[in-house]
C-alpha cells in the first residue's frame, strides 16, 4: 500500500477534540489504533465506511476530515 | 509491538519448529527401516494427515500459551478484533503465500519431469508448504512493521 493521494486532518481534529487519543478515536470508529496511526500518517486509505465513521467520531462532515490531493493525481 | 506482529512471530517459529521436529522424527524412522519413504507412497499420505493433526493441536496450544503470556505481560486480556486493514494485510499475505507455493509446485513439477524421484515431490511439497507459511506470516509482519 503506497503513500495515499488522500490527505487527512485527523491530527488537527484530534487536537481540537480535547486532544483525543488515537486509541479513543479507534474505539469510537471501530478500528484498531494501528489502523488510525496508518491513516493519520497517510500510509493507508480507509474504506468509505470507516472514513464516515471517523468523521462521525469528530461530529464533522467527511470532507473536513479527508481531502483528495488532485495536484499529484496523474490520471 | 502490536498483538498481530507478536502473533506472526510466534506463528513463524511454531510452524518451523513443529515441521522440523516432525520431519526429523519421520526421517529417523525411515533411517531405522520402520518404513521406506522412497517406495511406500501410501505412507506419505498417512504422514501428511498425522502432520496436519499434530500441527493443528500443537499450534492451538502454542497460541493459547502465547495469549496467556501476552495478557500477563501487557495486562490486556482481549484479543484485538480484526478490522478492515487487518483483513487487507491478511489477504495480501495470503496472495504472497499462494505465489510461493504455486512457484514451488511448478519447480517441483519441472524437477519431476527432469527425472527427480517421485518421493522428492512429497519432500518438495513439505518444504514449499513451510516456505509459503513463513512467507504468509513474514508478509503480515512486514506490512504491519511498514505501517501500511
Amino acid at each position: 500500500m503506497s503513500k495515499s493521494l488522500i490527505q487527512n486532518n485527523i491530527r488537527k481534529l484530534r487536537f481540537h477534540s480535547g486532544e483525543m487519543t488515537q486509541q479513543e478515536l479507534a474505539d469510537k470508529a471501530g478500528a484498531s489504533r494501528q489502523t488510525i496511526v496508518a491513516i493519520e500518517k497517510g500510509n493507508y486509505s480507509p474504506s468509505l465506511e470507516l472514513a464516515f465513521r471517523i468523521a462521525l467520531a469528530f461530529n464533522t462532515p467527511l470532507e473536513e476530515v479527508f481531502t483528495y490531493n488532485t495536484a499529484n493525481d496523474l490520471h | 509491538m502490536s498483538y498481530q506482529e507478536k502473533q506472526n512471530i510466534v506463528n513463524i517459529f511454531s510452524g518451523v519448529l513443529v515441521a522440523a521436529i516432525y520431519g526429523w522424527i519421520v526421517y529417523q524412522k525411515h533411517i531405522q527401516g520402520s518404513f521406506d519413504l522412497t517406495e511406500d507412497f501410501a505412507k506419505w499420505g498417512v504422514i501428511f494427515l498425522i502432520f496436519i493433526g499434530i500441527s493443528i493441536v500443537v499450534r492451538v496450544v502454542i497460541q493459547i500459551i502465547f495469549h496467556i503470556i501476552n495478557a500477563i505481560a501487557t495486562r490486556e486480556e482481549d484479543v484485538p478484533v480484526a478490522d478492515e486493514r487487518d483483513k487487507i494485510i491478511r489477504l495480501m499475505a495470503i496472495r504472497n503465500s499462494y505465489y510461493a507455493f504455486s512457484g514451488g509446485f511448478i519447480v517441483s513439477t519441472v524437477a519431476l519431469a527432469l527425472g527427480m524421484p517421485v518421493y522428492g515431490i512429497f519432500i518438495a511439497f513439505v518444504a514449499f508448504g513451510l516456505i509459503a507459511e513463513v512467507i504468509d506470516n513474514g508478509s503480515q509482519l512486514y506490512y504491519y512493521r511498514k505501517g501500511s
